[in-house]
């Protein structure tokens, strides 16, 4: 059973098609790079949980087009204005839950769709992207968290905004330092003790597959598919292991920025993942991320004593939970403001901007309170060729998954649909 | 015991499954009076004639026995929450018949929802969750290490222990791994360490030449700043320096900020030659702080009081700690001193004018976190201190000075700054010069106690094999006998599969061959064990068609998880191998034996918090300011309180109605203090009998309770009425829709609770819920955010600024009398009690769903009715006693089959 082969033959076997390593690509990465090549495309989704401040953030629904005024909550942003477009009318029909903001973002799912279980969910967006965007990096996707517990955050259930094409949730790294070390911490172990440990990590993988392999006779059909999970969490590392075989001996990048401060907390916190963002892009580490914001620490860190949940219902008493609520839209659109400055300033080796290149959304499920409808959207990037400087107002309730597949597409990953997706925004096509 | 035997053939006969499905059936059925208001109201838009957005109700079955058909209802229900439907330019239903509409629509959604995730008893197979793991961890190698990396595996709405919503993933894998790994380092590090004894005592009064040299310096300080004030005025008097002196003084806010500028007015000495040395920034500020010398009256104070050759007294923080600390006791475990029990054993006394209220002393480790981990009343005198005893368990997790620095410090006095500060001017003003000294220290020390003594815990007796490099190297048959016996007392009695032992065996190899020592190879393989399936998972083999009885093992799996929330221990799988644990007579002995066990606090915990809800305790801050005596401390024992009462019932089998109403509690002295109740004993939670007419007693009358029902600044009627209904009454309202239009139009009108809630009234997507929630709400706004007992309350609009503006104050008397929707009318919070006291039936119906749900891991469906009520029917006949839900549900066919 120890076999590579075996091994092998086990992820062939697997239902999920997984992306063995190809000799040749690394081959490949080789050639191709002495010849000039477009920048690769990259898609980024910022989710935030408790929504905005829906008087404040949104533009004037009945005045669309290039020349509406920006609105208070989006102050910030008034120097990218011809470079993102807000789009009103999208939802999740499915959502029910006033408190998920992240579980469903970007999957669109129907918790009840599996009779007799209490809750389902499907691939997200990201991951439908990082199967196709994802085979040449190091990392085919980085989910990154928020340090602080996500539901104090309103995100709902959930490792991270990434659930996997069985509807699992994929785990992220918390905090700066954490996603810092995933990417730019240095393996200066020789290669041939990497070999070494790399082999020995299959043993043991090996050995825990044998066991799951054991316990798995005699059980029943729900059992097996729970167990699945198990085999899928191996297979996942197997990819991993393949693809860390695939870079052994390329060096990782040098980290373009310090290692971050331990203990960083709300509005720094998401500051310096922007910044470990713009690195994973920049040393083309991955082209694929999502990052579930905190929102509770960032209130405290901005001295606000209002608890987050408490916030989102500022409606019945305004006064200082409105206050809240604002500051919160205020800073988390400074903050994205000055990502996108970044990404605007990091020129492509081609000399372009990453800007040009990189797909990016920024919302949440949830609006206001328990409000699951005009989910608040804004998209960035030149990355999708969407239509930016634009207040769309796509037709009420039109689903969230259309925006995500117009994305999908954008950046040349032709799926025939994502999620309750309809077709694609056709409001978004430039 | 009979019952067992008689239960299952009663289940078995008594209960057709035609007859189960007909019950789901109905309550998933939206009544037929309502075709009228659906034919009124939605069919000339969505009927046979016309079906706009391709929607007709015409043909809409009113049962939802299928997922299209509920999702077809979510819409209308949906629709009409959003104010949608019907169009504001169409006939109009009356307010109250939207209402009913709504309201039935609502709860028979929800019971379509339950229904349709109906698992008909099917239990999935679950891996365990993060506390079964750490504890799963503790029984196995003798260690508790921290796990908060893991997933909580909460957050889907049911019980962590649900096993359909655990789920499993590539990076949890690893961290598996290395959680194992270091509970194995960390047990390795135990058994080393085993019969080292260490102790260490701090004689607080170290502390007084301290603060007698402070005192000194303060004093010498003063007077070298006073003399170099002096001769800066004097060159600043010269009257050739007018003019530099004038400009200086114009850009200085005072005369402080002024003297910082003394190098540019000629003649003016520097602070260096006073003995003013700022390191590098401007030397004239540490002059101008000497000036003020800082609470030096306080230290004056603190200097004259008695007992300092002996001993130190608890205060304030009164300068930066690093400059002179008389706030805490700080007491650092030495860095070499090993992972293991200790104790800390402080010996204190309250000063003789302390007040009660200052009577309390806080222990826990890093001051500057502020972590509490026990407060005890100090009831020694000066004349004769009392030594107070604290075990606690440092980790591998207490490597970092911060983690392994005890401290003692009074409590509350320092929670947070603010409060703090609030506390020291408070006093100020009073006397000038700050609060009063209240607890004296003799000495403060910590003792490590050999563990040798204590039996191995089972998978280190196991191995035994050595566990470190001292001794030889034992054979590779002897590591894989010890495998293998490690192995199958991790798997809880399962034998693991021989390949298994052999691919562990080939892994230990390898490594010792790459070079690692015994010790390494043996934890590396160890880990290993840790994170595979056969630990992870409770398994039950057998098909999704054919039910089967569980095996003895299972069994007793299943017991010690639902009553330990840890494996079965020697005793019980002993009991289970022989099948002995199958007859009902020794399993009602098992569950009385794991119920008395410590170890069943961890189902006590893990149970009462997620069926209580209360999470929400740690969701937000009290607002301090407004409620000052509600301290860290405090809220601790308040959240206890729901725990230690609800272990209290189930030690001594009381009935689950004394959680509605008693004429006790079970509280501590910090608790006691706080609800101004006396007699307890002890230093621990105790019953303690209340005086007639106390509010407290039972559930409603806890602090922490009534705290989850607010923001922690002010009360909502609304949580607490919900949580009422969901938790006391069994008859939860619908989640809280989506998509409800805000009601605004009340914002920043200063109006009483009671007066800003009637909006729910108007509109009737809001009244449909509110109508039930807010009358219980409003009979318990005699408590306030805190849970403290109160008579009225008051309201202020904030300003532009968002300050709270005085001239809008608006204080009102409470009027706790209420009716409740389709119910009796009460007069205040006593006539509420009494009403949910009397539905203890209900409360017993919400409580036996919730054990079934946490017991067998999977959702409490309709088919599980029958089950709950022969729960219903054994606890009756025992006047409702903790203990008899857990026997029935123990001895239930449901309990025994996979």
């Amino acid at each position: 059973m120890n076999t590579p082969l075996n091994r092998r033959h086990f992820l062939r076997s697997s239902t999920a098609l997984i992306a063995l390593p190809a000799l040749e690509s690394l081959g490949f990465r080789r050639f191709a790079a002495a010849a000039p090549l477009a920048p690769p495309k990259r898609l980024v989704f910022l989710g935030f949980g408790w929504g905005i401040t829906t008087e404040s953030w949104f533009p004037d629904i009945k005045k669309p087009g290039a020349d509406y005024e920006m609105p208070a909550g989006l102050a910030p942003l008034a120097r990218h204005k011809a470079d993102f477009s807000i789009v009103q009318g999208l939802c999740n029909k499915y959502s029910n839950e006033g408190h998920w903001g992240s579980t469903m973002w970007l999957t669109g799912a129907n918790r009840f769709a599996e009779p007799g279980q209490n809750f389902h969910n499907s691939i997200s967006a990201d991951q439908v992207a990082a199967a196709k965007l994802g085979l040449n990096t190091r990392f085919a996707s980085l989910q990154l968290n928020g340090g602080e517990n996500a539901e104090a955050s309103g995100h709902g259930p959930g490792l991270s905004m990434a659930w996997d094409l069985s509807g699992k949730p994929i785990g992220g790294h918390k905090g700066p330092v954490e996603a810092f070390h995933r990417l730019f911490s240095k393996d200066t172990t020789p290669i041939e003790q990497q070999k070494a440990m790399l082999a020995q990590k299959r043993s043991v993988l090996d050995t825990v597959l044998g066991n799951a392999r054991a316990l798995q006779r005699g059980l029943g059909k729900t059992d097996t598919s729970k167990l699945d999970e198990y085999f899928q969490g191996i297979r996942d590392i197997e990819t991993r292991l393949s693809k860390d075989e695939q870079w052994i001996g390329v060096p990782q990048p040098n980290a373009p920025l310090p290692e971050p401060q331990p203990g960083l907390a709300g509005r720094e916190e998401i500051k310096v993942m922007y910044d470990i963002i713009l690195a994973a892009i920049q040393t083309d580490s991955t082209r694929v991320l999502t990052y579930r914001q905190p929102v509770s620490t960032l209130l405290t860190s901005l001295g606000i004593k209002v608890a987050p949940h408490d916030m989102s219902h500022y409606h019945s008493t305004m006064g200082e939970k409105l206050d809240a609520s604002q500051r919160r839209d205020l800073t988390q659109s400074e903050l994205l403001s000055g990502f996108l400055d970044k990404l605007k300033a990091t020129k492509e080796s081609d000399g372009t901007p990453l800007f040009d290149h990189v797909a990016l959304a920024y919302g949440s499920n949830i609006r206001t309170e328990h409000n699951l409808d005009n989910c608040p959207t804004l998209l960035s990037g030149g990355g999708a060729g969407i239509k930016l400087g634009h207040s769309i107002v796509a037709p009420k309730d039109t689903p969230l998954c259309n925006a995500w597949l117009t994305l999908l597409h954008g950046i040349g990953v032709n799926a025939e649909r994502h999620g309750d997706s309809t077709g694609v925004l056709k409001e978004l096509i430039a | 015991m009979k019952p067992f035997v008689c239960l299952l053939s009663a289940l078995i006969f008594a209960q057709p499954v035609a007859l189960i499905a007909e019950e789901t059936a109905s309550r998933a059925t939206m009544n037929e009076r309502h075709k009228a208001f659906l034919q009124n109201h939605c069919e000339g838009c969505h009927g046979a004639e016309k079906q706009k957005g391709k929607f007709r109700v015409d043909h809409l079955s009113f049962s939802m026995t299928n997922l299209e058909t509920a999702e077809k209802w979510q819409k209308v229900l949906n629709q009409m929450n959003s104010g949608e439907m019907p169009p504001e330019d169409e006939p109009q239903p009356s307010r109250d018949a939207k209402a009913d509409f709504l309201e039935d629509l609502s709860n028979v959604m929800v019971a379509a929802r339950r229904s349709l995730s109906d698992q008909r008893g099917a239990i999935t197979m679950r891996r365990l969750n993060r506390r079964e793991y750490r504890n799963t961890l503790r029984e196995l190698l003798g260690v508790e290490i921290n796990v908060s990396e893991l997933p909580s595996d909460t957050g889907t709405g049911g019980f962590d222990t649900v096993g359909a919503n655990l789920f499993m993933s590539g990076n949890q894998f690893e961290q598996y791994q290395t959680l194992g790994r270091e509970a194995l380092t960390e047990a390795f590090e135990w058994q080393a360490a085993a019969g080292v004894a260490k102790k260490l005592r701090y004689e607080a009064e170290t502390f007084t030449p301290i603060m007698e040299k402070f005192v000194a310096h303060q004093i010498d300080a003063r007077e070298r700043a006073r003399n170099w004030v002096k001769a800066v005025e004097e060159a600043a008097a010269l009257p050739e320096n007018q003019e530099v002196v004038a400009r200086l003084k114009k850009e200085s806010k005072n005369d402080a900020i002024f003297r910082r500028s003394w190098e540019k007015i000629p003649g003016a000495p520097s602070p260096r030659t006073f003995g003013f040395d700022k390191k590098g920034e401007n030397d004239a500020d540490l002059a101008n702080d000497s000036l003020g010398a800082g609470w030096l009256p306080y230290h004056q104070y603190y200097l004259r009081q008695p007992a300092l050759d002996r001993g130190a007294y608890l205060g304030i923080q009164t300068l930066h700690p690093a400059e002179i600390n008389a706030n805490y006791i700080e007491l650092l475990v030495p860095f070499d001193w090993p992972v293991g029990d200790y104790i800390a054993r402080i010996r204190v006394a309250a000063t003789d004018d302390a007040p009660p209220e200052r009577r309390f002393l806080d222990f826990g480790i890093h001051a500057r976190t502020g972590r509490v981990m026990a407060t005890h009343e100090i009831t020694g005198s000066m004349e004769a201190p009392q030594t107070i005893e604290i075990p606690l368990t440092l980790t591998r997790g207490n490597a970092e000075r911060a983690d392994r620095t005890l401290f003692i410090r009074e409590k509350g006095s320092w929670d947070t700054n603010e409060e703090g500060g609030r506390k020291r001017s408070e006093a100020l003003k009073r006397n000038g010069i700050g609060p009063e000294l209240a607890l004296w220290i003799d000495w403060m020390e910590i003792e490590r106690v050999p563990n040798a003594s204590k039996p191995k815990p089972p998978g280190i007796a196991a191995l035994s094999i050595p566990l470190d490099d001292k001794a030889p190297a034992p054979t590779p048959q002897e590591v894989h006998a010890a495998l293998e016996r490690f192995a199958s007392e991790a798997f809880r009695g399962t034998p693991p599969p021989p390949n298994y032992i052999n691919d562990l065996m080939a892994l230990y190899d390898v490594r010792r061959k790459a070079g690692d020592k015994h010790a390494a190879a043996l934890k590396e393989t160890l880990s290993v064990v840790l994170s595979s399936p056969m630990f992870l998972y409770l398994v039950e083999p057998g098909s999704d068609e054919k039910r089967r009885p569980l095996t003895g093992l299972e069994l007793a799996n299943r017991l010690a998880y639902f009553l330990w929330a840890a494996p079965p221990d020697a005793k019980l799988r002993d009991l289970a191998g022989h099948g002995e644990l199958l007859q009902p007579e020794v399993l009602a002995a098992q569950t009385e034996r794991l119920l008395d066990d410590p170890r069943a606090e961890g189902f006590i915990k893990a149970f009462t918090h997620q069926w209580l809800g209360m999470d929400r305790i740690d969701f937000f801050e009290i607002n301090r300011a407004l409620y000052p005596r509600f301290d860290t401390a405090t809220k601790l024992a308040a959240k206890n309180e729901i725990y230690e009462t609800i272990g209290y019932t189930m030690r001594h089998n009381a009935s689950l109605r004394e959680l509605l109403k008693a004429d006790y509690v079970v509280v501590n002295r910090v608790l006691a203090h706080f609800y101004g109740i006396s007699g307890v004993k002890g230093n621990a939670f105790e019953k303690v009998s209340l005086p007639e007419n106390s509010p407290r007693g039972g559930l409603l009358g806890m602090a922490a309770i009534q705290f989850m029902g607010g923001n922690g600044e002010r009360t909502s009627p609304v949580e607490r009425g919900a949580w009422v209904l969901r938790k006391l009454l069994h008859d939860p309202p619908p989640p809280a829709p989506a998509n409800v239009p805000a009601i605004t139009r009340l914002a920043g009108k200063v109006l009483t609770t009671h007066e800003r809630l009637l909006a729910h009234q108007e509109d009737p997507q809001c009244a449909s819920c509110h109508r039930k929630i807010d009358p219980i709400g409003f009979g318990l706004e005699n408590f306030d955010a805190a849970g403290q007992w109160r008579t009225e309350d008051s309201y202020q609009a904030t300003d532009a600024n968002g300050k709270p503006d005085p001239k809008t104050k608006k204080t009102w008397t409470i009027e706790a009398a209420a009716v409740l929707h389709k119910g009796p009318a009460f007069k205040d919070y006593f006539g509420l009690r009494d009403i949910v006291a009397s539905k203890s039936d209900s409360f017993a119906r919400g409580f036996s769903s919730a054990l079934i749900e946490y017991a067998l891991g999977r959702p409490c469906g309709f088919s599980d009715e029958p089950l709950v009520e022969s729960m219903l029917q054994q606890s009756e006949k025992k006047d409702l006693k903790m203990r008899e839900f857990i026997r029935a549900l123990v001895s239930s066919k449901e309990f025994h089959t996979k």
